[in-house]
């Protein structure tokens, strides 16, 4: 039996970066919102970085992984056939308790790849449709960076300075100067002093496992607060199997599962789906109904198709010690290079890739990372462990339909809803911007002093930007929602999470994630007065 | 082999401890990985994590049937060379497994205060204290400054 509950506007699904964030702005404008989230609520006060085992946590009950992780609220996902290894968390708050709050953006050129390059399609909306909702989300999420980047258009004052560079960042900030190459102090949404009442950083570390202090802006910290203090009900352990349409097609609600276990239905007169890349298109193909007979919205087909991770290498380098462990402050929030991001074919490959610095971890990660076992294991770690620092390579991939996330009927989770299968590979393009990349790494480790460099081709560890499967557009027949996040086949259907995006750029993508959740709360607020009671 | 529930054996204890003596030999004052008294807190990991659980369990399984371990009469019966030698064996026939063995012989190790007093890291939680940075300083960025905007133009 499903026990009907109390109408509402709109049902946000989902509270993570997108979900949280339209959730607020909705609220704001007097609507009615119940947002619905799968895990529940997590005290900072409980993350690993307050734990003596927190090197243990992290690659266990707090691992990136949903099938290491296990949690109560983690579904399987079938990645057995993708070379890249799919990371979400499910809590208030989604995978925002896990990222690490870098936040570059897009570039101009990022939406418009068929026009410029010739490559996958051009969004329908642009930079400058986004930059107001880049700018209001920063205010939210509080950004610490500084403005004058000349790989980037000018953008407003960040609320704070920059996180301190450290001696390591400035090494490598120093030996991109002498190559001649760009490099900028990441924008990062991790306070570098007191914002809003949070905390600022102290430079821990581990900043991708949940912080303590509530420096980093989650959205359990930052949106979801003012959010319900405008009146939005956020129900966590809430899991929506369904989103339910009438026989026009558009929806009515979303069948879920409460805390107790037990079906509800939460009628609703817009439903906005924030999932992920791998959620969302799960839900939609896991919602079939006459009226949507191959999955809901999915008459183009597309649900599902085009995924995007991000292509992820890199390189570590080994440093001589120096007085200042590179442990000491954020794990990856440091300096970035955009020197090969925009597209040079001398370079053998289309479109670019950012480099992201990363420093050391703790004594543990150290050793089973980098130190192999044996005779020689203490000198190897003596001479590792607070003296290594990586360039991260965050290379475009573009879509391509045979990327996808279906369904499994094979694995399901508690509630027996079928988990996520997705296939994934890397064309050609991909392999040699990796490659260009890597190459490019070690010279700069070089230069900045490494003593050795050990370079990793192709990142399978590192699935954490989902993004593709529900694709924005302006022809219904190539595309799953319109530039207003509006589903082409219900219209008071919304998709606000990585799904819409038709390119992946090569960046972080969670500030435009969350750029384009405002900007579609923005249209109904101003164009969907049909939506509210 | 240890019990389904990750409980290891006495003889699991004794293979595992020489073999982990291979992992982590002794240094400065400091003995090696086995001799450190570790064991409790491994099968607490294995106990509590499925992983950790079935690679221990395959781990000493083939410790105790690698081939040069049966002719010699047991892994306790070969010298540290041979003892090398079977954990390569081993670390190429079941990598996965061996890899887990020995993240779980790491997070032990080096979870250690002695451990941490030798390599310079404070022991306990990361919070509330966490480190001291020196503010960023704008000078730095003097050089990419000059830099003229270099973002490409996109058309509407």
């Amino acid at each position: 039996m499903v026990t009907a509950q109390e109408a509402t506007d709109i049902v946000v699904i989902g509270s993570g970066a997108s979900g949280a964030a339209a959730t607020w702005k909705l609220a704001q404008n007097g609507f009615r919102v119940v947002c619905l989230e799968q895990g529940p609520w997590v005290s900072p006060d409980s993350y690993p970085v307050t734990k003596t085992n927190w090197e243990e946590l992290i690659r266990n009950s707090w691992s990136y992984h949903p099938n290491i992780r296990q949690k109560h609220a983690d579904y399987t996902v079938n990645d057995d056939d993708s070379a890249v290894k799919v990371f979400m968390y499910n809590a208030v708050g989604g995978s925002t308790i896990h990222w690490t709050a870098h936040v570059p953006r897009f570039h101009p050129s990022d939406f418009r790849v068929k026009s410029l390059d010739g490559v996958a399609d051009d969004w329908p909306i642009d930079y400058w449709d986004l930059e107001p909702f880049y700018d209001e989300n920063d205010v939210m999420m509080g950004c610490s960076g500084i403005i004058g980047d000349p790989a980037n258009p000018d953008r407003s004052p960040r609320q704070m300075p920059p996180i301190p560079l450290g001696p390591d960042g400035e090494r490598m900030a120093q030996a991109f100067d002498r190559l001649g190459w760009h490099w900028w102090p990441s924008d990062s949404h991790v306070n570098s002093e007191p914002y809003r009442g949070r905390q600022a950083c102290n430079n821990c570390g581990p900043i991708g496992w949940g912080c303590s202090r509530r420096a980093k802006a989650s959205t359990d910290v930052t949106y979801l607060p003012d959010a319900m203090e405008n009146g939005a009900e956020v129900r966590a352990n809430s899991t929506v199997f369904e989103i339910v349409t009438g026989p026009d097609g558009r929806v009515t609600g979303v069948n879920y599962y409460n805390e107790d276990s037990e079906a509800c239905f939460q009628p609703a007169n817009a439903v906005i789906v924030a999932c992920n890349g791998i959620g969302t298109p799960r839900m939609l193909l896991h919602s079939a109904s006459a009226p949507h007979p191959t999955g809901l919205a999915n008459s183009s087909g597309l649900v599902g198709k085009n995924l995007m991770f991000h292509v992820y290498a890199g390189a570590n380098g080994v440093f001589p010690k120096m007085e200042e462990p590179a442990y000491k402050g954020p794990l990856a929030n440091i300096i970035m290079s955009q020197e090969f991001y925009e597209t040079d074919l001398s370079r053998g490959f289309v479109r670019g890739y950012t480099f992201q610095m990363s420093r050391s971890s703790g004594p543990a990660s150290t050793a089973i990372g980098a130190v192999p076992w044996g005779t020689d294991h203490h000198t190897t770690f003596d001479a590792r462990f607070g003296n290594m620092n990586g360039l991260g390579v965050i290379g475009e991939d573009l879509p391509v339909e045979t990327n996808t996330v279906t369904l499994d009927e094979s694995r399901k989770d508690r509630f027996g809803i079928p988990a996520p299968r997705v296939k994934y590979e890397l064309d050609e393009n991909s392999k040699r911007l990796l490659a260009h990349g890597v190459k490019q790494a070690r010279t700069a480790l070089l230069e900045a002093g490494a003593l050795e460099v050990n370079e990793t081709a192709h990142s399978v560890n590192a699935g954490w930007h989902l993004m593709g499967t529900a694709r924005m557009g302006d022809d219904p027949e190539r595309s799953v929602v319109d530039a207003n996040c509006q589903a082409h086949d219900a219209d008071n259907l919304f998709i606000i999470d990585g799904s819409v995006f038709v390119t992946g750029a090569g960046v972080n993508p969670t500030p435009t994630i969350q750029a384009i959740a405002l900007r579609t709360a923005d249209y109904i607020v101003r164009g969907r007065s049909d939506l509210r009671n | 082999m240890p019990t389904k529930e990750g409980k290891l054996t006495d003889s699991d204890k004794r293979n595992m401890r020489a073999a982990m003596d291979r992992f982590i030999p002794p240094v400065d004052d400091l003995p090696g990985a086995g001799s450190m008294g570790l064991l409790d807190e491994i099968e607490r990991m294995s106990v509590e994590h499925e992983r950790y659980r079935k690679s221990l369990v395959r781990f000493l399984d083939a410790l105790t049937l690698d081939m040069s371990v049966e002719v010699a009469g047991g892994f306790l019966a070969l010298d540290d060379e041979q003892r090398d030698e079977a954990i390569r064996d081993i670390e190429g026939s079941i990598s996965n497994d061996f890899a887990n063995v020995l993240e779980v012989v790491y997070l032990a190790y080096y979870s250690r205060p002695e451990v941490h007093k030798r390599i310079g890291w404070r022991t306990g939680p990361l919070q509330p204290l966490g480190f001291e940075l020196p503010p960023f300083d704008e000078s730095i960025l003097e050089n990419v400054r000059k830099r003229e905007p270099f973002w490409r133009e996109a058309p509407d």
